[in-house]
C-alpha cells in the first residue's frame, strides 16, 4: 500500500494506493494521526486505487473517522466502488462513513 | 406467501454441532501452521479452486481471509505449531467452509450477539450518533489491528448460515450465488 499527501486549499488529499489489508492498514492511521499533529483539520480519503479492504482496514476508516469527529475536524471518504463498497455495505457502514462520488464532490461538500 | 419472520432470526451466530454444515462429506481439505504473516497466501490456496463468477473480485476471498485470521490470531494465538483445518466446497450456486482451530473456543459468543443485536436496532433507527459505540467490537484481547468488524460482515455474507461447534473452535459457513437465467427462445 502506498500513499500519497496532496493539498488543495486546505484540504489534504490522501490517495491510497494498493490493498488495505492486515498487514498494511496501520500506515494509513499512523499518517493520519501525524497529520493531525501537524494540525491539519481537512481530510478527504481517495480510494479510488484500492481494489481490497478488509476488517483492518475497515477498523482502520473507522478509528481515523471517529477520531477526526471528535476533534471537529473534516473527513470526507471518497472513490469508494468494487469490493471495497460491498465490505463497507456489509458492514453496514455506509451511513457512518461521510462518503463522496468524487474528489470534486468531496471539495464542494467541504466548502459548505 | 411465505412467511419471512425467520429471515431476521438468522442474523445471529449460532452454536449448533448437529447442523447440516458441519457434513465434511465430498468436501477438500488444507491444513496451515497458524503463521500471521502468511494468512492471506494460505487463503489464495483454497480460493483458487473456486469458479470465477463467485469470487465477485475478491470478496469470497476477504470473507474467507477473515475466517481464517480469526482462527490463527484468536483461535491458536498465533502459535505456529498450532494447526488450522479448513475443510472447503465451492461451485457455481455455494461456497461451504469449515474453519477449525485449536483454540479454547469463541467464548464471548453471546456477548457478541448481544453487542450486535444492539448494532442493528441502532442501525434500524439510524442512530449514527450512538452508532459510534457500536461500530467495532472490542474485547480486552484486542490490539490495535483488530478491526472488530469482520463477524459484522461475515454474518451478512454467509447466506446459509455462520454455526458454530459446541466447543466453539470450528464454524461451518455457507454462501448461496443466485443463478444466471438464461432467456428461453
Amino acid at each position: 500500500m502506498e500513499l500519497k499527501i496532496r493539498k488543495n486549499g486546505n484540504n489534504y488529499i490522501i490517495d491510497v494506493n494498493g490493498e488495505m489489508d492486515l498487514y498494511n492498514s496501520y500506515k494509513l492511521k499512523e499518517l493520519v494521526m501525524k497529520m493531525l499533529e501537524k494540525k491539519v483539520e481537512r481530510f478527504i480519503i481517495n480510494l479510488e486505487n484500492v481494489d481490497y479492504i478488509d476488517s483492518s482496514g475497515i477498523g482502520a476508516l473507522i478509528y481515523i473517522c471517529s477520531t477526526i469527529k471528535k476533534m471537529s475536524f473534516r473527513l470526507i471518504i471518497t472513490n469508494i466502488h468494487g469490493s471495497v463498497k460491498k465490505v463497507i455495505e456489509l458492514t453496514k457502514l455506509m451511513g457512518y462513513f461521510p462518503i463522496t462520488n468524487s474528489i470534486e464532490e468531496a471539495i464542494l461538500q467541504m466548502e459548505e | 406467501m411465505a412467511d419471512l419472520t425467520y429471515l431476521s432470526e438468522l442474523k445471529e451466530i449460532r452454536v449448533n454441532e448437529n447442523s447440516p454444515l458441519f457434513d465434511k462429506t465430498g468436501m477438500h481439505y488444507k491444513e496451515f501452521p497458524s503463521d500471521y504473516r502468511q494468512i492471506r497466501y494460505f487463503t489464495l490456496l483454497i480460493v483458487q479452486s473456486a469458479p470465477l463468477e463467485i469470487k465477485e473480485i475478491n470478496l469470497l476471498e476477504q470473507q474467507i481471509s477473515e475466517v481464517i485470521k480469526n482462527a490463527v490470531k484468536h483461535g491458536n494465538q498465533c502459535t505456529v505449531g498450532k494447526k488450522v483445518r479448513v475443510w472447503y466446497s465451492f461451485d457455481s450456486a455455494h461456497a461451504h467452509l469449515i474453519v477449525q482451530d485449536e483454540g479454547e473456543g469463541f467464548r464471548d459468543l453471546e456477548k457478541w450477539n448481544d453487542f450486535n443485536r444492539k448494532r442493528l436496532e441502532i442501525l434500524s433507527a439510524q442512530d449514527f450518533e450512538r452508532l459510534a459505540d457500536f461500530v467495532s467490537w472490542r474485547t480486552q484481547k484486542s490490539d490495535d489491528n483488530d478491526g472488530g468488524n469482520a463477524l459484522f460482515a461475515a454474518l451478512e455474507y454467509w447466506d446459509g448460515g455462520f454455526v458454530f461447534n459446541d466447543a466453539r473452535n470450528a464454524v461451518a459457513m455457507l454462501k448461496s450465488f443466485p443463478q444466471k437465467k438464461h432467456a428461453i427462445g
